[in-house]
C-alpha cells in the first residue's frame, strides 16, 4: 500500500520544526559529550547488551547427565509450534530404557517467532529458549539448527542438563 | 426381540445380545477395554460396569445377556464411582510415557481416563518395572509396562488366526504377555493384534515412531493386496501415505485383515512412483509431460491397423476404468486381441482359510466380466505367437499396480518389447522397462488410493470406494487416459493437488546465499 499525500499550506512551514529537532540533537550530543557514562546507547559490536537468563532467545537442546540428548522425540513442540518450523526424525535408540530419540532434530529459525511454545510444550525439559540472541549467518542455510547447534554449540559449553533425570525418577518408581 | 432401556432411552435388540451390544447399539458411550465386538467375552478388564435395575450389585455389561423390560444405566454416581477407581487399578503400574507412546492420540486409556478418570493418584508404591522394547517378532514390538493385559491379543491368536503365539505368563502384578518358549509371533495376521489392543503396548514395527496419529487423515478404501478385497482405512497426510488399517465390514472381512495387504501402502508413496510420462527406448529416454506420452501413444494406436495391436490388461483396475478402455479399444479402434495377464495361475485357487487368497489381484473377477460382456477373448499363446511372428506391431500393457506380485514381470517385458511399439501405463517406476530395446511409451497412472472406483472381489461382490488423497498429481486413471488415446480432452482444472514427500524445511534450501 502506498499512501499519498497531499502537500496542505501548513506543510510548507517545515523549517522551524527542523530547526527544534536540530537544536534538541545538538544539547543530547554536548550532554553525552561532557557526560559519556549516562549515554544509554552501546557501542554495538564491540559492547553487548546481557539478556536475563528467562529471556526468550535461541532454542538449546538439553543435555541428559552422560551428554546425550535428551529429547525424546515425542514430536510435541512441533505440534504445538505455530510457525511450523521444528522437523524432527525419531528413531529406535538402541538402548531399550531410551526406547525413542530424535535422529534429526531441525529448527529453521529464521521462520521461528520465539514465541517459546515449544518450551512450553515439552513434558521433559528437553527444550529451553536462551538468552542469546545475535543470531547471524553468511547463508541462509545456516539457519536451520540442527541438534549439534542446538545441543552442543561452543557457548553452550558442552550442553546444558535438563533438570529431569529418567534415572533418578525410575528410583522414585515414576 | 427384547426391549430394554439403556439410561432410560428405549432399544430393541436382538435376542441373545449382551448388555454392552445394547450400548453400543444405542450409541451410549461405555468404557470397555477387554470386549471386542470379534473376540470372545473375558470379562477382566472390569471397567464396562453397569447396574441393572433389581439388581443389588453391578454387572459387566459385556457378559449379561439382556432380558426383556430390562433398565439398565451407566450414569449413575456408584457407577462411575466403580469405573474411576477401576481405571486407577488399571494405572497402578501404567507408566503413562504417552508423549513417546505411539497409541497417544488414539489410546482407549487416554479417552477413557478423560471421560470416566480424572482423579488424584492415590498409590505410593513404586511403580512396577518391566522390559519396554520386546522384540516378539517380525512385525511387533511389545510394551510389557504398557500392557493392561485385557488379553485382546491373545484371544485373537488363540481364536481367529489359530496360531496360539501368544500367553500371559508369571502372576499378579508381574503378569505379562510374552510368546510360547520364545517362538516368534509370525503369522500373516500378527498386526491385527497392534489394532485390537486397546493401548501402546503392542506397537507395529513398519509404523512405530514415524508419525504422531495426530498428523494423519484417513480415507476409507478396499486393500488391493488380493481378490478377497478387504475394507480398509488408508492413513495419510501431506507427506504420503503411512499405513492401512482394517475397516469393519461383516460381508467380507469381519474386523480384520491380513499382514500383506498392509504393505500395500508402500509403493503408493513418492519414491517408487514414475512421476512424468517418458518417450523412447533404453539409453535414449525422454521425459515429457503425461499428456504429450499418452497423446503421441494414442497417435501410435490410431495410425496401426486394429490386427496389428494387441491390449493386455491387469486385474488390478477398476471395473470403472475397464469398461472405458474396453469401449474404446474395441468399439472405437476395433481390436479383436485383447489378452488377460494373471500373474500366478497355478496359486489363484488358494486359499489360507480366513482372508488371503492366492489370486494377488483386487479385481481378476471385474476383468472376467469385462472380458465376458464385451466378448472378447484371447490365450496367451496367440499373443506371444502374435509378438513373436511380428504381427502385433503396438502392443499396449495396463501394467500392474503392484508389481511386486508379479513374479513374471521382467520376462513379460522382454517378452512384449520385442514388439515394435510398446505402450505401458503403470503407477511405479521400473527398471526393466528401462532398458528395454524397442520404441517404449511409459505413461505414469493412478494407484487405488488416488482414485474412485469399484473392484468386483472373488465373490462376485462389487466395492466402491473413493480417492482418498493425491501422491501424484499428473498420474491418468485409466478412463482419462483412454480419453486422451482417442483424441478428446479431459478436465485438467478438476486435477487435485499432489503431496510433498518427506517434510523439509523447505524455506531453508530455498533462501540460497544471502
Ligand atoms: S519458539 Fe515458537 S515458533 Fe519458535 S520453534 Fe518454538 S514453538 Fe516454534
Ligand atoms: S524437545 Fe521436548 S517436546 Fe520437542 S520432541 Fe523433544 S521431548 Fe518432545
Ligand atoms: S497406552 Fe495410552 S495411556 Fe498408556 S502411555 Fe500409551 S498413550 Fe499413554
Ligand atoms: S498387549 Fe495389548 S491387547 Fe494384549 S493384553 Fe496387553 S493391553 Fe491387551
Ligand atoms: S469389557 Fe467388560 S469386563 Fe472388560
Amino acid at each position: 500500500m502506498s499512501l499519498v499525500r497531499k502537500p496542505s499550506a501548513a506543510a510548507s512551514w517545515y523549517l522551524p520544526g527542523i530547526l527544534a529537532g536540530m537544536w534538541f540533537t545538538f544539547v543530547k550530543m554536548i550532554g553525552n559529550i561532557l557526560n559519556p557514562k549516562k549515554m544509554p546507547t552501546l557501542n554495538y559490536p564491540e559492547e553487548k547488551y546481557e539478556y536475563g537468563p528467562r529471556f526468550k532467545g535461541n532454542h538449546v537442546l538439553t543435555v541428559k547427565k552422560d551428554g546425550s540428548i535428551r529429547c525424546t522425540a515425542c514430536m510435541l513442540c512441533a505440534t504445538a509450534c505455530p510457525a511450523q518450523c521444528i522437523k524432527i526424525t525419531a528413531a529406535e535408540h538402541d538402548d531399550p530404557t531410551v526406547e525413542k530419540f530424535p535422529i534429526s532434530y531441525e529448527i529453521d529459525v529464521l521462520r521461528c517467532v520465539y514465541c517459546g511454545f515449544c518450551e512450553e510444550a515439552c513434558p521433559v525439559d528437553a527444550i529451553r529458549m536462551g538468552p542469546e540472541w545475535q543470531t547471524a549467518g553468511l547463508n541462509g542455510s545456516k539457519f536451520a539448527y540442527d541438534i549439534q547447534q542446538l545441543a552442543y554449540r561452543p557457548q553452550l559449553k558442552g550442553g546444558v542438563v535438563s533438570v529431569l533425570d529418567d534415572q533418578e525418577r525410575h528410583q522414585a518408581g515414576i | 426381540m427384547p426391549k430394554i432401556k439403556v439410561n432410560g432411552q428405549e432399544i430393541e435388540v436382538p435376542e441373545k445380545s449382551t448388555v454392552i451390544q445394547a450400548f453400543k447399539q444405542a450409541g451410549v458411550d461405555i468404557c470397555h477395554y477387554c470386549w471386542h465386538p470379534g473376540l470372545s467375552i473375558a470379562g477382566v478388564c472390569r471397567l464396562c460396569m453397569v447396574q441393572v435395575e433389581g439388581m443389588p450389585k453391578l454387572q459387566i455389561a459385556c457378559n449379561t445377556e439382556v432380558k426383556e423390560g430390562m433398565s439398565v444405566n451407566n450414569t449413575s454416581d456408584v457407577v462411575k464411582e466403580t469405573v474411576k477407581w477401576g481405571l486407577d487399578f488399571h494405572l497402578i503400574n501404567h507408566p503413562l510415557d504417552c508423549p513417546i507412546c505411539d497409541q497417544a492420540g488414539e489410546c482407549g486409556l487416554q479417552d477413557q481416563y478423560m471421560q470416566f478418570g480424572s482423579y488424584d493418584p492415590e498409590m505410593a508404591e513404586p511403580k512396577v518395572k518391566k522390559s519396554k522394547a520386546v522384540d516378539l517378532g517380525p512385525t511387533v514390538m511389545l510394551d510389557k509396562e504398557r500392557c493392561i493385559l485385557c488379553s485382546r491379543c491373545v484371544r485373537f491368536t488363540d481364536e481367529v488366526s489359530k496360531t496360539n503365539e501368544l500367553g500371559i505368563f508369571n502372576r499378579g502384578d508381574r503378569s505379562e504377555i510374552g510368546t510360547v518358549q520364545g517362538k516368534p509371533l509370525d503369522n500373516n495376521y500378527s498386526l491385527n493384534t497392534v489394532d485390537i489392543c486397546p493401548v501402546g503396548a503392542l506397537t507395529s514395527k513398519d509404523f512405530r515412531f514415524r508419525q504422531r496419529v495426530w498428523y494423519l487423515k484417513e480415507a476409507d478404501s478396499i486393500c488391493p493386496g488380493c481378490s478377497t478385497g478387504c475394507s480398509v482405512k488408508v492413513h495419510y497426510n501431506e507427506e504420503g501415505v503411512w499405513r492401512v488399517k482394517p475397516r469393519v465390514n461383516p460381508e467380507v472381512n469381519g474386523h480384520w485383515m491380513c499382514d500383506v495387504g498392509r504393505n500395500t501402502y508402500k509403493y503408493v508413496n513418492l519414491k517408487s512412483r514414475l512421476l512424468s510420462g517418458k518417450v523412447g527406448k533404453r539409453d535414449l529416454w525422454q521425459e515429457v509431460s503425461v499428456e504429450d506420452a499418452v497423446r503421441s501413444a494414442g497417435l501410435k494406436l490410431r495410425e496401426t491397423s486394429p490386427d496389428a495391436i494387441a491390449v493386455v490388461y491387469t486385474g488390478q483396475y477398476t471395473n470403472e476404468e475397464y469398461a472405458s478402455a474396453f469401449k474404446f479399444f474395441k468399439e472405437e479402434l476395433k481390436v479383436k486381441n485383447v489378452f488377460h495377464w494373471l500373474n500366478n495361475p497355478e496359486k489363484v485357487n488358494e486359499f489360507d482359510g480366513l482372508l488371503f487368497r492366492g489370486d494377488r489381484n483386487p479385481n481378476t473377477k471385474g476383468l472376467e466380466n469385462a472380458f465376458a460382456s464385451f466378448g472378447a477373448k484371447g490365450s496367451w499363446d496367440n499373443l506371444q505367437a502374435g509378438i513373436n511372428g511380428r504381427k502385433f506391431k503396438t502392443v499396449i500393457v495396463f501394467g500392474p499396480e503392484d508389481q511386486s506380485v508379479f513374479p513374471d514381470l521382467d520376462e513379460k517385458i522382454k517378452m512384449f518389447s520385442q514388439a515394435e511399439n510398446l505402450i505401458w501405463l503403470t503407477a511405479c517406476a521400473n527398471k526393466s522397462l528401462d532398458s528395454v530395446g524397442g520404441e517404449t511409451w511409459q505413461i505414469p497412472v493412478k494407484t487405488y488410493i488416488e482414485k474412485a472406483g469399484s473392484f468386483t472381489n472373488f465373490q462376485g461382490k462389487v466395492q466402491d470406494f473413493k480417492a482418498g488423497t493425491t501422491i501424484v498429481p499428473q498420474a491418468l486413471s485409466v478412463s482419462e487416459a483412454v480419453e486422451l488415446m482417442a483424441g478428446r480432452e479431459i478436465n485438467w482444472n478438476l486435477r487435485p493437488r499432489g503431496v510433498g514427500g518427506p517434510k523439509t524445511n523447505y524455506a531453508v534450501s530455498d533462501r540460497g546465499e544471502l
